[in-house]
């Protein structure tokens, strides 16, 4: 092949605009169920942090149960949602987040409407050691939030056992990740009912 | 050039030039992915994905292909490949999307890819460019499930998920840690190694007799 100094630029662009068209063929006709698999994850996040029974796994069913509970609203900026059982409000769930042992640990945690009882959280996103602060987003270690009372004024909702008044059992050998993420928690539900229960 | 037979791209990519434990390139991944069997069979099979279509399409153009930028133009091919599996992924199978994260956009820079399109595609025709391309990725996914065989059954006690040893057992938590992965995977190059030391010895044992 003859050295010419146009050849090899007219080759590349021409290879990348090809290539790119594919790409961006394929990324428009994915995009919608891309859209919908991350919105059906959110739904699921939020019906499970107010134990709201899922009647599958099918994302249309789900989305039909979360319509049918779950509304938006935005309060003092921020995007919280609403979950109603026949105009009865049931409660408000709110994205909490702070940092674990190794990296940013996300959430959301429902509270009752009278903020008195902590309904549930869940965890989105984490980096914690797999079987160990990990475990975190196990159904055991989840479950025990359900229902505590919050009615410590300073905040001091989730204590570990056996230390008095302790509620909920952390994690064997994953101690460090138990702390910081009852330490968020805390201060996130804490900020939220602050922010929330004299205004309204 | 009328290109190797398909016996012998197979016997080169799964064990004589094995790109782990023989070139000891893609190391990264192969550490990081094997905490879990089904994460490095996804790994592999992305992987196989990429490797095998690079190879065909980079050896299809390579007579087009002005040497001095055909490093661009092989990267461009590579990304072009590894971003289709990451859509397909996260719009068909989000959960994986979910546990790989970012090890799915890394492909794209495992050397192995790369070697291969450098080493192989470049001179020799598509078809057997393709199977090179399968052969090689065969070898790493052989690899990586030897590697996550060991971490998840020590480390949970299970099989692709499945419970396979009883309460008796105590999880090795090391074993799911990056260290875990250190040790096996260099126990693994050992043992392949050591086979491999004695297939030549018999080879040269043949040729002398």
């Amino acid at each position: 092949m003859k050295k010419s100094f146009i050849f090899p630029i007219l080759f590349m662009i021409l290879i990348t605009a090809f290539f790119t068209a594919i790409l961006a063929f394929l990324n428009y006709s994915t995009a919608d169920v891309i859209a919908f698999n991350q919105e059906t994850e959110l739904r699921k996040t939020i019906l499970y942090v107010f134990n709201i029974e899922i009647p599958s796994n099918k994302p249309e069913e789900i989305e039909e149960v979360f319509n049918e509970y779950i509304r938006e609203e935005v309060i003092n900026g921020k995007k919280v949602f609403v979950a109603e059982n026949e105009d009865n409000i049931i409660g408000y769930a709110f994205p909490i987040s702070g940092t674990g042992l190794w990296g940013t640990v996300e959430g959301y945690a429902a509270v009752s409407k009278d903020y008195d009882e902590l309904l549930g959280i869940d965890f989105i996103s984490h980096s914690e050691t797999p079987g160990l602060g990990g475990r975190i987003s196990e159904e055991w270690f989840k479950e025990q939030f359900r229902g505590l009372k919050l009615n410590d004024d300073s905040g001091n909702y989730i204590i570990y056992k056996p230390a008095p008044g302790g509620n909920v059992d952390a994690i064997a050998g994953a101690t460090l990740t138990s702390k910081s993420v009852s330490k968020f928690i805390n201060e996130n539900i804490h900020e939220f009912i602050k922010e929330n229960k004299g205004g309204r | 050039m009328s290109g190797d037979s398909p016996k012998k791209i197979f016997i080169m990519g799964l064990w004589k030039d094995n790109p782990v434990f023989r070139q000891i390139i893609g190391i990264c991944s192969s550490l990081a992915v094997t905490n879990f069997m089904i994460n490095s069979l996804i790994m592999g099979l992305g992987l196989t994905f990429a490797t095998a279509f690079s190879e065909l399409t980079i050896s299809i153009i390579r007579k087009f292909t002005p040497k001095h930028i055909r490093m661009m133009v092989q990267v461009l091919i590579i990304s072009v490949y590894v971003i289709m599996i990451d859509i397909f992924l996260k719009a068909y199978y989000p959960e994986m999307s979910k546990a790989l994260g970012p090890y799915v956009g890394l492909i794209i820079t495992n050397c192995i890819i790369m070697g291969r399109c450098e080493a192989y595609a470049q001179k020799n025709p598509p078809l057997s460019s393709f199977l090179d391309g399968i052969a090689s990725g065969a070898g790493y996914t052989l690899v990586l499930l030897a590697i996550s065989f060991v971490r998840e059954l020590l480390g949970f006690g299970t099989v692709f998920g499945f419970k396979v040893l009883g309460d008796w057992w105590t999880n090795w938590t090391i074993m799911i840690m990056p260290p875990g992965a250190f040790f096996v995977l260099a126990v693994v190059i050992w043992i392949a190694r050591s086979i491999s030391l004695e297939d030549k010895k018999k080879e040269k044992e043949v040729a002398k007799a």
